[in-house]
This record gives C-alpha cells, sequence and structure tokens, in this order.
C-alpha cells in the first residue's frame, strides 16, 4: 500500500500523487460532446471525470408552480454516480445516494442564483451530471462541468463558474501554534487526501467585464459563490485553506476559458 | 458524437502524467483494483551539498521555504570507498540491519527511497517507524528521496517482471542516476576529487548480480559492515533470523514446537467461541507455568510447559486452545527456575529431541500428580495450549550472557551462540550469535528477538549495545529504565524551544492590563502555603483557608497552571504526551517536563507570583461544601513546608499567626473529610513502601537511609484535600464533556480474587473477609488483627491490594456512568488534576476544566484547548495507563537496586572486619511453596524467594557461602501441606522432629538478610539473599 500524505508529506514536500501543494491535477475538458443536448461537456480533474449536459430552457412543467410563477427559470438538477465510479462497483445502479443528493443540491442552488434565470420566465433549465470516475473533488468536478455544459448551451450567466478544492495537513484540529507557524495547505484533494484531510470545496466567479470595464479590476469582480465543508477544521486554517483555493479557482478559469476558446475555433 | 478518450497529445504536460495501478485485498476477501495518478517531475532534488544544479530547482513549500540539502559534501569514506560514498540501502537490507542504521559510529548520508520506505511499511510497522525517526533526525543524515516521482528515475514495472525485480531495478536505477547527476553537477573545483560513490547495499544476490552487470558499486550487509571500523560489534546487530533461516533450510528439517494455525482458522475459531484469546501472562515464580484471561472463563486459563505455551513470550496476545478435561490441573505450587532446569543446554546445538527435556519433564510431572491427587480443595483449573499467537509484544531487553554458554575458546573472533538471560524473569532465554562473546561477558546488553522458529527451542535474536560493566550505577539505570521503557533521553531541541523564552527570569506580568491576567482572579492576598516531601523542587499543590465573614470558612487548593505553559499539539506537548509521567528512582528523576517549567515557571514556589489553577470551596464549620467554584488564578504562596515543618509547627502551641491558624483549620477539616471517606468505604491499602531518604553521607551505614513511610497528620492533610478537589474537577468536568472528559476509575474487583485469601485467612486464622462491597471489605480489613503481631494486619492488607485490578485512566464516553466508580476511594467519579507537572492526565483535565469554566486564556483559544476527540484521548489514555505502571514497577526496582547495593556495603563493611553476618531482621510468610516460600522483609519492603537451601536447621550454622548452600538442595526434602499451607523442611533421612523447620502462612519468622552476587538470571542485581534463622 502507498504511504499516506500525513506522514511523508512533511518530509518530503510532495503528495501522494507526486504534486507539489499547489499545483492542480491534469485539467482536461471538451465541450458539445453529445449534439442531442442543448449543451455538454466531458471534464476530467486527474481520475475525477464528469459528463453533463444541458437541456433547455424549456417550457415548465405544468402544476410546477412554486418558482414558475416567479418569472424565472427554474434550474433542476439530476446527479447519477456510475456503479463503475468508485473503487467498489455499486450493484445498485441509477438510485440516488447521499453524496449524489448533496451535490445536486448544491450545484441546483448555486446555479439557480447564478444563472440569469430572469431571461426565461415559465421555462425548466435542466442538467444532468453523470459521474463516470470519482477520485475526490468531486462536487468541484461537477461545477466546472456544468459550467461548461451551460456556456455550450448558451445561457447567459455574470463569468464563468470555477470550483476547487483545498486541504490542510498536519493536524488541523487544534489551534495553531503563533510560534510555529507552518501551515501546509494543498490545492486540488485526490479521494485518498480527501479521506485523510479535512478540505473545503470553494467556487467562485467574475463577472465577464461588460463596455467600459477594463480587465485589471480583475480581483474585485471575484466574487465566492460556493463555499462548503463537511469536515472538522480549526478556524485559524480556514483564511489559508480559503486563499489557496481561491486561487486555484482562477487557475481552473483560465483552463476553462482555455477550452472554450478553443472548440470555438 | 466526439470521443471522449484523453487525447494526451494535444497538452504538454500530459506527458509527465502516468498512472500506477495495483491490486489490494481488503479484509472482506474482496479484491480491489487502485489506479492512482503519478505526476512525474524534475524538481525533486538529489539534496547533495555537492551538487551545484539542485539547489536552483528545489521547490518552496507553502511558507516559501526551501528543505535544506542534507547529505554532506566530504562523506565518510571506507577502504573500500575513499572519496567517500552515499549509502543507498533496499528493503531487505533494513529489515535485516536497521539497529545498524539507527547506529551513531557508522552508517551517515544514506538516501532513502520512496520504493524502500513503501515496502518496508508493508512489511514491518515498527520498522517503519523508526526509519521515519532516523529520516527527521538531523544528525543521520538520511534523505528520503522520492524516485518515483523523478522522471528520470521512474521504473514502469515489465509485463513479465515481479514486483520485487521492479522494486531491484528501482533501486539501481537510483544508484546510476545519482552517480551520473553527481558527476554532472558537483560544484566546480571538487570535480574529480571528491565525487562520493553511491553503494547499494542489499542481500539480495540476484539483486547484487545485477548490479555487477550494471556496473553499480553493491555491497551486502555484512560484507559492507565488514570494511568499517569495529566490525565485529556491527555485524553482532545484524538481524540473526535472515542467516540462520539459510542455515537451517539445509541442516534441519525437524521440528520442535507445533505449527500455529492459519489466519483463517484461528478467526473461525474465535468466532465459533472454540479458541479464545488474551494475554500471555507468565508466572513470576514458575517459568514453564503461565495463564491467559479470556472473556469467556471466570479464572485464567492455565498454560503448562514449553510444548503449550508454543512460543509464546510473555505479554504476547495470543489464541487459545483448551485442553480436554483430564488434562486439567490446579496451578504450580512449586518455584521453578529457568536457569537452575537448563543450565546446560547448548546454545550452538539441539541435541535433545524433543522440546521438553527429562528435567523439565521432571518438574511437571509433580504437577501432574498433584492435580489428580487427593486434593479436592484445589480443583484443577481449566488449562489450554497456545494455537497462534495475533500480536507479538517482542520489545528490546536488557539482559547479560549465560557465562556457562559461551565456548571455551572465547577469546577467539569466530562467530560463537550464547544465551542471553533476560532481566526479567518471565522471558525465556535468547540465542544471541556473536563474535564478541569475551568483550561482552559480564556485562548488561541490550537485545532484541528476531524470530522463534518452529526448529528452534529458544527465540533467536541480536545484539543492539552494551549498556556497561554489571552492577556499575550507570549500566544498571539505564537498564532499568529500558527494561520499563521510560524515555530517559535529554529533551530534543524542538521541545526546548517551546519553552517561554525568558527562561529563568519569567514572572507573573506586573501590570494588570496584560494579556497573561486575563480571566485571571487574583489571589496574591491569600496566604497560600505548600507542604510536600522534603526536598521537592516541583511543588504542584498549595493550600489555604480563611473564615468568611458568614461564619463558614473559604478553602483553596492551587494547582500550578501547567497548561498555560504547555500548549496543545506543539512538540513540548506531543513528548510529554508521550512519556505520560515523571519516573521517581532513587538518585534520579526523570521528568515529563523539562525542567525549566517542572521546577521553576510552574512549581509553586514560595514568595514569588506564580499562574495557578484553583479550586475554592465554602465550607461549613463541619466540613459541608456549601459551593465551589474554579478560577485561573495568580498567587504568591507564603511557605514551602516539608510535611514534618508542617506538622511541628502545627503543634507549636506559641504559634498564633496566621498562617499557622489556617494549616490547623486545615487539618481539622482533612480530619472530618477523611473520617466521612472511611464511613463511605474508603478502604486503607497498604503497599510495602519504603523510602530512601539519602542524605548524601558516605561514611554512615547506608541502611540507615531505608526507611519505611511515616504518615503524619500532614500527610494525609494534604492527601484529603488533594482527594477532594480531583472529585469536585471531575464532575465539573464529566458535567461539561459527558463524552470526552478525562477520569480515574477503579474497577470493583471480581470476588473470585479473593477466594485464595479468604480461604487462607479463614483457614489460618479463622477469619472472614467479605468483599461483598469496598465498605465490607473495609470494616472486615479492619477486623484482621493478630494481637500478638502487629504487622499482621498490615500483611493481609497488602495481600488484598493485589487481589484487585489496577485503577485506570478512562475517557467517559468508554463505560457506563454506573463504572466510573473508584473502588478504593468509594467515590462515584474521580480524576486526576492535582499533579500537572508530573503526570501528563491532570494536564489534560486542566484544559478540559479550563474550557469547562470558559476561559478563554491569553489569545482566546483556550476554550477549544480542552476539545479532543474522543479516539484520540483514548490513545491517550491507553498509554499513560501503561507509562504510569511503568513508573511504578521502575521506581520499585531502583528501590529494590538501592537496599541491594546498600546491603552489599554494608556486607563488605562488615567483611573488612573479618565476619559478613548479614543482618537479623524480622519477616513474615507471604506464600508457601512446595519446594520454598516467600518472605517478605517489611524493614526493607522487599519480598524474596527463600529456597529450601535457604533454611537454617536447627544445630546447623548459618554462616555458609552461597555455594556450600546450594550444595545442600539436593538433600533436603520437604513435606508440604497445600491445605494447611505449611511447609517442613528437614535433611533427607532426618525426618527428627529436632531437626527440621516447619513455616506456615503469615507466620512471623527470623530472617537473615544479606546481599549476595546473583549468578544466572539475575545477575548483576544483587539478590537479597533471605536466610530463615528461627521459625
Amino acid at each position: 500500500m502507498p504511504l499516506d500524505t500525513s506522514t511523508t508529506y512533511p518530509l518530503t514536500r510532495l503528495r501522494l500523487d507526486g504534486r507539489r501543494w499547489n499545483e492542480l491535477r491534469l485539467l482536461q475538458a471538451q465541450i458539445s460532446t453529445n449534439p442531442a443536448s442543448s449543451g455538454s461537456s466531458y471534464l476530467s480533474m486527474g481520475n475525477t471525470s464528469i459528463m453533463c449536459s444541458v437541456h433547455g430552457p424549456a417550457e415548465g412543467r405544468r402544476g410546477d408552480s412554486g418558482a414558475a410563477g416567479s418569472g424565472h427559470a427554474v434550474v433542476e438538477v439530476d446527479v447519477n454516480v456510475a456503479g463503475f465510479a468508485g473503487v467498489d462497483r455499486k450493484r445498485r445502479a441509477g438510485g440516488s445516494d447521499r453524496q449524489s443528493t448533496r451535490i445536486g443540491t448544491i450545484i441546483r442552488s448555486t446555479f439557480q442564483s447564478h444563472l440569469h434565470t430572469y431571461l426565461y420566465p415559465h421555462s425548466t433549465i435542466s442538467i444532468h451530471i453523470s459521474v463516470l470516475s470519482a477520485d475526490g473533488s468531486l462536487l468541484a468536478a461537477a461545477i466546472n462541468a456544468c459550467t461548461l455544459a451551460l456556456v455550450d448551451a448558451g445561457i447567459p450567466m455574470p463569468g464563468l463558474l470555477c470550483g476547487c478544492t483545498a486541504g490542510m495537513s498536519g493536524s488541523a484540529s487544534t489551534p495553531r501554534d503563533p510560534r510555529h507557524d507552518e501551515l501546509d495547505p494543498l490545492l486540488d484533494l485526490s479521494l485518498p487526501e480527501e479521506q485523510e484531510l479535512p478540505s473545503l470545496t470553494v467556487a467562485t466567479t467574475t463577472a465577464v467585464p461588460v463596455g467600459e470595464n477594463n480587465m485589471d479590476d480583475d480581483e474585485e469582480a471575484m466574487k465566492v459563490c460556493v463555499l462548503t465543508m463537511e469536515s472538522k477544521v480549526h478556524a485559524t486554517y480556514l483564511e489559508t485553506m480559503l486563499a489557496v483555493g481561491i486561487d486555484g479557482c482562477s487557475q481552473i478559469r483560465e483552463l476553462l476559458e482555455g477550452v472554450i476558446k478553443g472548440s470555438r475555433g | 458524437m466526439k470521443s471522449l478518450r484523453r487525447d494526451l497529445s494535444a497538452n504538454p504536460q500530459a506527458a509527465n502524467v502516468t498512472s500506477k495501478v495495483f491490486v489490494r485485498s481488503t479484509k472482506s476477501g474482496k479484491v480491489q483494483k487502485i489506479v492512482r495518478e503519478l505526476y512525474l517531475r524534475e524538481d525533486i532534488p538529489c539534496s547533495s551539498k555537492l551538487c551545484s544544479q539542485c539547489p536552483t530547482i528545489a521547490p518552496a513549500d507553502a511558507n516559501g521555504k526551501i528543505a535544506p540539502f542534507i547529505l554532506s559534501d566530504r562523506p565518510a569514506g571506507t577502504t573500500a570507498f575513499p572519496r567517500g560514498h552515499y549509502i543507498v540501502p533496499d528493503t531487505n537490507a533494513l529489515l535485516n540491519g536497521m539497529d545498524l542504521f539507527e547506529h551513531t559510529g557508522a552508517f551517515y548520508d544514506v538516501i532513502v527511497l520512496q520504493t524502500v520506505l513503501e515496502e518496508l511499511r508493508n512489511r514491518s510497522i515498527p520498522l517503519y517507524n523508526r526509519l521515519l525517526a532516523l529520516v527527521k533526525s538531523d544528525e543521520k543524515r538520511f534523505y528520503l528521496f522520492f524516485n518515483e516521482f523523478r522522471r528520470e528515475t521512474h521504473v514502469r514495472r515489465g509485463p513479465e517482471e515481479t514486483i520485487n525485480d521492479r522494486n531491484d531495478r528501482a533501486v539501481r536505477m537510483v544508484a546510476t542516476w545519482y552517480s551520473s547527476h553527481l558527476q554532472q553537477s558537483a560544484k566546480k573545483g571538487k570535480k574529480e576529487k571528491a565525487i562520493p560513490a553511491i553503494v547499494v547495499i542489499t542481500d539480495d544476490k540476484e539483486n547484487l548480480r545485477k548490479c555487477k552487470e550494471e556496473n553499480v558499486a553493491a555491497l551486502s550487509l555484512s560484507d559492507y559492515v565488514s570494511g568499517l571500523e569495529g566490525s565485529e560489534m556491527l555485524l553482532d546487530m545484524i538481524s540473526e533470523s535472515k542467516d540462520a533461516r539459510d542455515a537451517k533450510e539445509t541442516t534441519r528439517g525437524e521440528f520442535f514446537y507445533p505449527e500455529y494455525f492459519t489466519m483463517s482458522k484461528l478467526t473461525t475459531g474465535l468466532r465459533a467461541g472454540t479458541l479464545h484469546q488474551g494475554v500471555f501472562n507468565v508466572s513470576p515464580y514458575n517459568y514453564l507455568e503461565a495463564s491467559v484471561k479470556t472473556a469467556a472463563f471466570d479464572k485464567p486459563l492455565l498454560i503448562l510447559g514449553r510444548d503449550n505455551s508454543n512460543r509464546a513470550i510473555a505479554g504476547d496476545s495470543v489464541v487459545v486452545e483448551v485442553l480436554p478435561q483430564d488434562q486439567w490441573k490446579s496451578p504450580s505450587t512449586k518455584i521453578v527456575d529457568e536457569e537452575a532446569v537448563t543450565r546446560n543446554d547448548n546454545p550452538d546445538t539441539e541435541e535433545t529431541d524433543a522440546v521438553v527435556t527429562d528435567r523439565e519433564r521432571k518438574a511437571l510431572q509433580e504437577e501432574v500428580k498433584k492435580a489428580h491427587g487427593k486434593n479436592s480443595d484445589g480443583k484443577p483449573q481449566p488449562t489450554a495450549k497456545v494455537v497462534g499467537v495475533i500480536k507479538r509484544s517482542w520489545r528490546q531487553y536488557v539482559g547479560h550472557v549465560d557465562s556457562n554458554s559461551t565456548g571455551s575458546q572465547a577469546s577467539g573472533r569466530r562467530q560463537q551462540n550464547v544465551f542471553l538471560l533476560p532481566m526479567d524473569k518471565r522471558i525465556p532465554k535468547i540465542r544471541v550469535r556473536t563474535r564478541q562473546a569475551s568483550d561482552i561477558l559480564g556485562q548488561r546488553i541490550l537485545v532484541t528477538i528476531d524470530s522463534w522458529d518452529r526448529d528452534s527451542r529458544y527465540p533467536t535474536g541480536h545484539f543492539i549495545r552494551s549498556l556497561g560493566e554489571l552492577e556499575t550505577k550507570g549500566a544498571e539505570t539505564e537498564a532499568l529504565l529500558l527494561e520499563y521503557d521510560v524515555q530517559y533521553k535529554p529533551f530534543p531541541k524542538s521541545v526546548l524551544d517551546c519553552l517561554p523564552s525568558e527562561g529563568h527570569n519569567w514572572k507573573v506580568p506586573v501590570s494588570k492590563e496584560d494579556k497573561g491576567w486575563t480571566g485571571r482572579k487574583d489571589l496574591r492576598d491569600l496566604l497560600i502555603c505548600s507542604i510536600d516531601p522534603p526536598g521537592c523542587q516541583d511543588i504542584d499543590d498549595a493550600l489555604h483557608a480563611r473564615l468568611l465573614p458568614n461564619g463558614n470558612f473559604e478553602v483553596g487548593v492551587h494547582i500550578a497552571d501547567v497548561s498555560h505553559f504547555v500548549k496543545p499539539n506543539n512538540p513540548m506537548d506531543l513528548e510529554a504526551s508521550i512519556r505520560g509521567t515523571t519516573v521517581y528512582l532513587v538518585d534520579k528523576r526523570i521528568d515529563m517536563l523539562p525542567h525549566l517549567l517542572g521546577t521553576d515557571i510552574c512549581s509553586l514556589k514560595p514568595y514569588v507570583e506564580r499562574y495557578a489553577f484553583s479550586v475554592q470551596w465554602e465550607m461549613t464549620p463541619d466540613a459541608e461544601i456549601v459551593s465551589s467554584n474554579f478560577s485561573k488564578s495568580v498567587i504568591r504562596s507564603r511557605e514551602a513546608f516539608s510535611y514534618e515543618q508542617a506538622q511541628l509547627r502545627i503543634d507549636d502551641k506559641s504559634q498564633q499567626d496566621e498562617l499557622t491558624e489556617s494549616m490547623r483549620t486545615l487539618l481539622k477539616f482533612s480530619k472530618v473529610l477523611r473520617q466521612k471517606r472511611m464511613d463511605a468505604g474508603a478502604l486503607n491499602l497498604a503497599s510495602p513502601e519504603v523510602r530512601i531518604e539519602s542524605e548524601g553521607d558516605e561514611v554512615g551505614d547506608p541502611l540507615t537511609d531505608v526507611k519505611t513511610k511515616a504518615m503524619l497528620d500532614t500527610n494525609s492533610l494534604v492527601e484529603e484535600f488533594m482527594l477532594l478537589a480531583n472529585i469536585t474537577v471531575a464532575s465539573k468536568v464529566y458535567e461539561s464533556f459527558p463524552q470526552t472528559a478525562l477520569l480515574r476509575r477503579h474497577a470493583t474487583p471480581p470476588p473470585q480474587n479473593f477466594e485464595d485469601l479468604q480461604k487462607q485467612l479463614s483457614k489460618k486464622r479463622d477469619m472472614e473477609l467479605d468483599v461483598s462491597s469496598s465498605r465490607a471489605l473495609a470494616d472486615s480489613l479492619d477486623r484482621c488483627i493478630d494481637p500478638k503481631n502487629p504487622f499482621f494486619n498490615t500483611l493481609v492488607r497488602i495481600l488484598a491490594t493485589r487481589c484487585m485490578t489496577s485503577a485506570e485512566y478512562f475517557c467517559a464516553g468508554a463505560f457506563g456512568e454506573s463504572e466510573f466508580r473508584h473502588y478504593g476511594l468509594a467515590s462515584p467519579i474521580y480524576t486526576h488534576f492535582t499533579s500537572p507537572i508530573r503526570r501528563y492526565a491532570d494536564l489534560m483535565v486542566h484544559r478540559q476544566l479550563a474550557s469547562a469554566i470558559g476561559y478563554e486564556g491569553e489569545d482566546g483559544h483556550a476554550v477549544i484547548e480542552g476539545v479532543s476527540t474522543r479516539n484520540k484521548l483514548e490513545d491517550i489514555c491507553r498509554n499513560i495507563n501503561v507509562r504510569h505502571r511503568n513508573a511504578q514497577h521502575a521506581g520499585r526496582a531502583s528501590i529494590e537496586y538501592y537496599v541491594g547495593q546498600a546491603l552489599k556495603a554494608r556486607g563488605e563493611k562488615m567483611a573488612a572486619d573479618g565476619v559478613d553476618a548479614g543482618i537479623e531482621e524480622e519477616g513474615y510468610v507471604m506464600r508457601v511453596f512446595e519446594n520454598g516460600v516467600v518472605i517478605f522483609v517489611p524493614r526493607f519492603g522487599i519480598e524474596g524467594v527463600v529456597r529450601l537451601e535457604d533454611f537454617v536447621l536447627p544445630g546447623e550454622s548459618g554462616a555458609r557461602s552461597v555455594a556450600e548452600r546450594r550444595e545442600l538442595a539436593p538433600h533436603r526434602t520437604t513435606e508440604f501441606d497445600s491445605e494447611e499451607y505449611t511447609l517442613c523442611v528437614e535433611e533427607k533421612g532426618h525426618p527428627e522432629k529436632e531437626r527440621s523447620v516447619t513455616v506456615e502462612l503469615f507466620q512471623k519468622v527470623r530472617v537473615n538478610v544479606s546481599s549476595v552476587k546473583e549468578e544466572g538470571r539475575g545477575a548483576g542485581k544483587r539478590r537479597v539473599r533471605i536466610l530463615v534463622t528461627e521459625a
């Protein structure tokens, strides 16, 4: 069995898979992979790979009066983790488990507020996410895949929404000692790291400059849209983790922009 | 639809990503295929100070720091590699020679490969941890090179290649890369001259051959060591098992011991209830008898004889199978020492064909007779045999070489087998191969057990190091510390760095605005004093009492505020949690916390201001508690008394000052509290303890320093208030942390533990011991009085104490509330709070109490400091329980050693005057065996085994040497009555009453105590010889 991060990382500053602390995994993506949908994408971050397709905006279903009546489009999300995605094959295919429900809920509420839904009253935008293989940072990868698919579908949004995870190695459950002020944050966790270390998922967006706005006030326009953490970490570490995560998001944003521009040409 | 397959050609980075695929099977038997990515890189430095390239590419970590380069630019050379060399060991080399790598004389500049580290972790976790410790320490210059992540040294497993071959290839690849890398990048000027050789160390013949083919310098571990200075000693440190196995495969196919069951057979057996698991516990009186306590049986299962114990060693966690009922026996009534029975075994040959030699069989035979004899009272107990070992608890053992086992030509450098006799009587002899038998003879040495194969009567082990001459103070003290696993090395720098920078000049801040005062009460006005044993430097506690305007009293216990200085999870805290407790030896104290804290900054010294954690009660004049309150505080102790001084001051009627008055109040209260506790059923237990008070005067009789502990009123004054504080704090902490409070419990002992003692008492003294509750026990103990023998009561208390379970720390969530009870103190809940300087548990409780009362601390962190997960807390509890017990044992062993030495010094002095008569003392019979008795001598707090030869029969001179006495043993016979607990010793053929001695249990006897140089097992320990002179 390979070594774990917590014992060897302090000695070599190399993570389980040979990355440094601030390196993303290899991110590859394509859009318009499924011509039958309004927009689609395929994205892999390391060994996590996700297929996403968007249908709509389409006419809202009848009886779905709750949000439909408010003059906004309704975002629906369906997450399916394939039975072969993890290490152990799951027999029960299709059914939703806690993890996929959670991802679905977060993505739904995120994009419900992120997209310019007021442009499509009484309609539905449905997003379908298929996780083909899961190797950590699932939520972040799903957010990125959705962003690409929504861009492909041509649904307007203020800017690309990019997600990323950040973790903290070492004993993060106790306060940091001001005299030994050494923090070991890690960017973009893989599955073994996620199981071992506390981590958070953050997604940011930067509004695309419109009109006279220049490119240089990038930083100010940046907005954190999603911030979620399920593990326990002492509050003193949070700031560093968040900073590293946000930095990762902007790296991912450049990569996604490259994917979008590349597919156009 | 587009192809979704990864298109690697488009992305330039993708070329560096590869993946590692491996298959593992889970506990439930599932097979999992794991795919991991590997990012290959070129910025992993070689870490040699010679290199000029790597410093430019070495990456910075998240704090912008670059790891310093480790490997020396002038590595040590050997005859084979005069220009210096870096060592690249493979996994086998580390498995066989970890002790060598830890040796300080050689093995510097080692490159540890990731491949090797991973393989080692799979093979042996303890070795892996030791290797990591080496990598972390600076002085040995071990560099962990992650070769699998470096592009040049990454090796892909070939289609037909075994994993071992692949790993070996990876090692060779690194060696090749290192040499060419250093050639290219060595700093100019040094080129050609001093590029160190890269030496692969491997014990794999195939690998050695391939190294030769590929032009990589490679040596086997023993060849490499032979080329070093002092190679004899180093060679002995190579693990024995591998060599021996090679040799044996060819020579012998004969087995002494039955094979262990397979793991799956064991687990099914355990689940089905046909097999039982427990810890293998060897009897201290009979090395052939062991017991295993299992959940299924009330009484422990007996394991008799070598073939039944099947290579299990004391402390191992074993699986046993119960033997058929006709083989059940009663426990032994005989003292059997290993060295007496197997004195003549030859370590080089396994001449006898059976595992049980005739002499051993004879020793056991008598047991069988007994079991089937008339004896109805000693019902046979279930016996069992070991069929598997779940977990070995082998450690390093201290012992000495059996001089009988060394060959006649001991002077030669030839390698030979010798027996090592461990100090611990329960551990069998260990066979050790050595080239330096003549040098290590007569020394205390440290060895470790490597293996115990079926074809070997004794376990094999290897030499680690010598501690020094037998019986020298340094060697014996170190031996003691090693044997009880006490961490005695000086504190490392990382720990000392955690101390306050002001050092001894640290003071409580003058200004109350200072953050140090946040949340602290100013109690400097109170008349506080401390009462401790004389010469105490680490003062944990101080007390005060004063009259309140409403007629009640305010009583305060103030404890050193250690948690203020020791923050969680810094190196100092981790070190303290490992040490667990301060260990007190006769002439040495092994501190849990660095000196500066323990004896100065934390210690509640008189006349200076100190931080404290205070517990204050309002009490009515009848010592009823009205309210209690906890606070961090600042105090100024007015005086530090010793128990005697305090007693004198209280008794001195002329002293009428406020401080003395407050001490009188405290004393008055303590008596009330004590009475209340006794009424609730607290036990007044006794332990055979003596104190050594050395005034350092060399001239006097050293034996006068040995004092039995005197109990003054002031001792119990302090004790009562500490108990009260502990109990009060325990309830408060439990209230706030129902799951994670650190508490201490003393389980109610199961009644069957007392069965033997009850039987003995009713038989010999017609006394009853009621064990139905602690109250009943306390009362019945009070009634066990022999008017003619004032010590009898204490003796019974000592024996009763041994029947009980020991108290333990636990985490509140681990037991139901009803199980929290402290049996001995008759308190429903208890913890340790009052000695944070010397116990880690107290420090944890301080943190918990601080957060329970919402103390925020200097930086607002204190609230969460106390909160810890239950898992972590349970680990801590487990460790401190072990440490606590070891510390007690080490302390006792130290006193025993001191008494032995004092007797020896006295003996030598007397010998100068021409007589070596020993000391006449009173002793009490504690246990009766068939061939000896155990006698307790209260004057020195020692108990010793008295064998047949050490009975002085009437009409015989007591003054005989040890050797002469040993000759007597075969001429004596005994009559042993196991129901009456009597033993009658007589000379063979002389059954006359006048010429025999009869002793019985609890009897008071006159004994002659002297110290003799013990041979065999306890050599160097100065066995205290007890001669029974008068029954």
